[in-house]
């Protein structure tokens, strides 16, 4: 993959004896929307200060649009790091116009471009207004633009959908996916699979600083393969229970209550856990052979402990 | 320099337009009036005569010219020239214990009226040989008017004493007369016409306002690089700007508006005493009363140091500033790690006053030389004489090596340190900071 965008080769980094990243090697390839996933502290933000030359690595190599990572790339990409922040007693458009001026623009462009980008993202009528007038989640947008108006051809984005409401997040998603049609690349992190598993064409999953799965999110489900049954009960789940315990028709159940995910055991088959179901008297009202989500497939990769946390990470952002 | 005009653009344009700095740079001048107004203001004050009572237990005719000496004193000052004292002269031969302490219970007394006694004089015949004089009055604590009445009283007593041995006191007074010095300071070999004195007040006055403008803005310069790293936008601006431009913009655009708002107030204190007189009057005061005041003039050579000087003691250590704003996370752990700057800033204020006695000995020399006292102390050093240019440039150079130096080591901390959130550095932290890649 020579077209690779961002290239890291066995990236290591530490900080006071905890490594935080350990041989992490990865291949961003140009276009299309790519998933960096994992848990809290599995090293995403490290990695993305690498990317980004805040942090340099200890070990390893990184380049990132064909060189070595540097501050000299800044006008070619956007970034929006964890940590959000603007100048609270600036006004909206020219805070934008300042942070267009840092990517290389010129005033006057910037500030056509911050009011095309205010109006586009529903800011209409805030440019004049200071940073500390308007809400968290406009704030974030407001970010948001600072790291796209420049039209970088490389967008890095740190976890740019947490603290966003569902209204706020689907039009923040619809510009991602705009820029990735575009031809351009979107490299961002997330540790809500649902929503990388939604968007990413490829992804890479973390854990504790190491790389857990790589690839394009098609071929990952394809190598799980069909193994995966999910089911609705309508009655009888107790008796279902029982039937899911057999170690011979299944591997690993994710029981959500109402419905379940279970990973079918090897040599068993969805027609014969099917069979024994309805012979064990549980009543279905949905009950199908599905390719794995990448939170099942995530789970069986990384342990059930840190699936946990993450979940709980996820729900309380939600 | 694009990133860098930005940032400057940004640190002037945020700073002028706050109501802080519009009311700042407003205030400053009023101020500069009020002091102006405050001395001429203070001289018209209603203040009443002190009553005296010369207490005269003497044969001689001191007790006398006393009390006609203390009736002749006046307020003096250009404004006010009514009668400093109120003076009864009491001839008390050989009831004097008596006769002072009914005196005595009138003094101080607030309800005694016109009776009322401030203070109470007692001459005898040993006084003009002794030269000691009793006072008892309620004043005594004020040393302004014990030494009032001293400088009064003094040169009667030799008066006496020169008449009582037969000799003439006005030869006397004109041979005692001191010698007036006339300065002219001389330049590169000129007479300027100016006086050493003006040029050295003026390089004081410019030493004090080194020293306010540091404490200022020198302050604002930290708590802007806290503040940006408490709102956390460091980590967008670090990736596209570099440390070096970041704090070369901060410190040049907060210095900016230093300078706008120093020069604006200089520029009233120019239409201020240049239209002393007028102003004067619109308090009531004569324009003779304001004469002294002014700016005095000076050369462009020496404007032309102390400009320099001033920007590059401002520079140096704005950057020292800077650099504690990013070892710190919060304004209130900085008021603990300023302390070694505000500290310099003070010795090279002291190191200016020391010098004052030989502003060319060796250890000005060297003071020269030393980046962290040289913006105080060199242009002191020229305002007494034109140093060789050699000196002076030696001086600058250090100056300008001080000012990389220490912006090149606190773009290192500041590299560093703007990350560190949450973590107090310790100054092994710093050191390794500077030397990290």
């Amino acid at each position: 993959m020579h077209d690779a965008v961002i290239r890291m080769d066995n990236v290591v980094k530490r900080f006071s004896g905890h490594t935080a990243v350990g041989g992490l090697s990865l291949s961003v390839p140009r276009g299309g929307i790519f998933g960096l996933l994992g848990p809290n502290g599995a090293g995403k933000t490290t990695t993305i200060r690498m990317i980004m030359n805040i942090l340099t690595p200890d070990e390893g190599s990184i380049t990132v649009l064909g060189r070595p990572a540097s501050r000299d790339l800044s006008p070619r990409i956007g970034f929006l790091p964890e940590e959000r922040g603007l100048y609270k007693k600036m006004e909206v458009l020219e805070h934008l116009v300042f942070l267009g001026e840092t990517k290389g623009l010129r005033r006057g462009e910037a500030r056509s471009r911050a009011r095309t980008w205010l109006s586009r993202l529903d800011l209409d009528g805030w440019g004049g207004r200071k940073v500390e007038d308007l809400s968290k989640g406009m704030q974030q947008k407001v970010q948001f633009i600072g790291a796209l108006m420049h039209e970088p051809e490389l967008v890095v984005l740190d976890e740019p959908f947490s603290g966003l409401d569902p209204v706020n997040s689907r039009v923040m998603k619809d510009v991602v996916v705009d820029i990735a049609r575009s031809g351009r690349t979107v490299l961002f992190s997330t540790h809500i699979m649902d929503q990388a598993e939604r968007m990413c064409d490829r992804i890479v999953i973390v854990a504790r600083g190491e790389k857990v799965v790589d690839g394009a999110v098609a071929d990952i489900k394809r190598e799980e393969g069909s193994r995966h049954v999910r089911m609705t009960f309508a009655r009888g789940q107790d008796r279902a229970r029982r039937v899911l315990q057999d170690r011979h028709l299944v591997a690993e159940v994710h029981d959500h209550g109402a419905s379940a995910e279970v990973e079918l055991a090897e040599g068993a088959d969805g027609p014969r856990l099917l069979d024994a179901l309805i012979g064990a008297g549980a009543g279905l009202s949905h009950f199908a052979v599905v390719e794995p989500s990448l939170e099942s497939i995530f789970i069986s990769r990384v342990g059930a402990q840190a699936a946990a946390a993450m979940a709980m990470e996820a729900t309380a952002d939600a | 320099m694009h990133n860098v005009l930005a940032i400057v653009r940004r640190e002037f344009m945020t700073r002028v337009r706050t109501r802080a700095f519009v009311i700042g740079t407003v205030i400053g001048p009023l101020l500069m009036v009020v002091l102006f107004a405050l001395p001429i203001l203070l001289q018209r004050r209603q203040t009443a005569p002190k009553h005296v009572v010369v207490l005269d237990e003497g044969t001689g005719p001191l007790g006398r010219m006393m009390a006609d000496r203390l009736a002749a004193e006046r307020r003096d000052t250009v404004a006010d020239s009514r009668a400093r004292y109120l003076v009864d002269y009491v001839a008390a031969a050989g009831r004097g214990q008596a006769l002072r302490d009914s005196l005595v219970s009138l003094t101080g007394v607030r309800d005694a009226g016109p009776a009322a006694v401030d203070g109470i004089l007692s001459v005898d015949d040993s006084t003009a040989p002794s030269g000691e004089i009793d006072y008892v009055g309620v004043n005594v604590g004020s040393p302004a008017e014990m030494s009032a009445l001293r400088r009064t009283l003094s040169p009667l007593i030799i008066q006496v004493r020169l008449s009582e041995s037969g000799v003439d006191p006005s030869l006397v007074m004109r041979a005692m007369r001191p010698v007036e010095l006339q300065t002219f300071k001389v330049s590169e070999g000129k007479v300027t016409g100016e006086s050493g004195e003006a040029s050295f007040l003026l390089a004081y006055i410019m030493s004090m306002m080194l020293y306010f403008a540091l404490l200022l803005y020198g302050m604002q310069v930290m708590t802007s690089v806290v503040e940006e790293k408490s709102t956390r936008i460091m980590e967008v601006l670090v990736s596209s700007v570099s440390p070096f431009q970041m704090l070369l913009g901060k410190v040049i655009g907060v210095g900016s508006v230093a300078l706008l708002q120093l020069g604006l107030w200089a520029g009233t204190a120019m239409v201020l005493t240049t239209f002393k007189g007028p102003i004067a009057g619109l308090f009531g005061a004569s324009p003779a009363t304001v004469a002294d005041i002014g700016i005095p003039t000076i050369g462009p050579d020496m404007l032309a140091v102390f400009l320099g000087f001033f920007a590059l003691g401002f520079l140096f250590y704005s950057a020292l500033y800077a650099a504690v704003g990013s070892m710190c996370n919060s304004v209130q752990e900085t008021q603990q790690a300023q302390m070694p700057v505000t500290m310099c800033i003070a010795a090279g204020l002291i190191c200016m006053f020391a010098l004052l006695s030989e502003p060319a000995g060796p250890l000005a020399r060297i003071l020269s030389l030393v980046p962290f006292v040289a913006p105080f102390v060199t242009p002191v050093r020229y305002s007494f004489s034109p140093l060789p240019w050699t000196e002076l440039a030696a001086s600058a150079a250090v100056m300008v090596l001080g000012v990389l130096a220490v912006v090149w080591v606190a773009a290192r901390i500041y590299r560093v340190g703007i990350l560190s959130y949450g973590k107090k550095a310790s100054l092994r932290d710093v050191a390794r900071w500077v030397r990290a890649e």
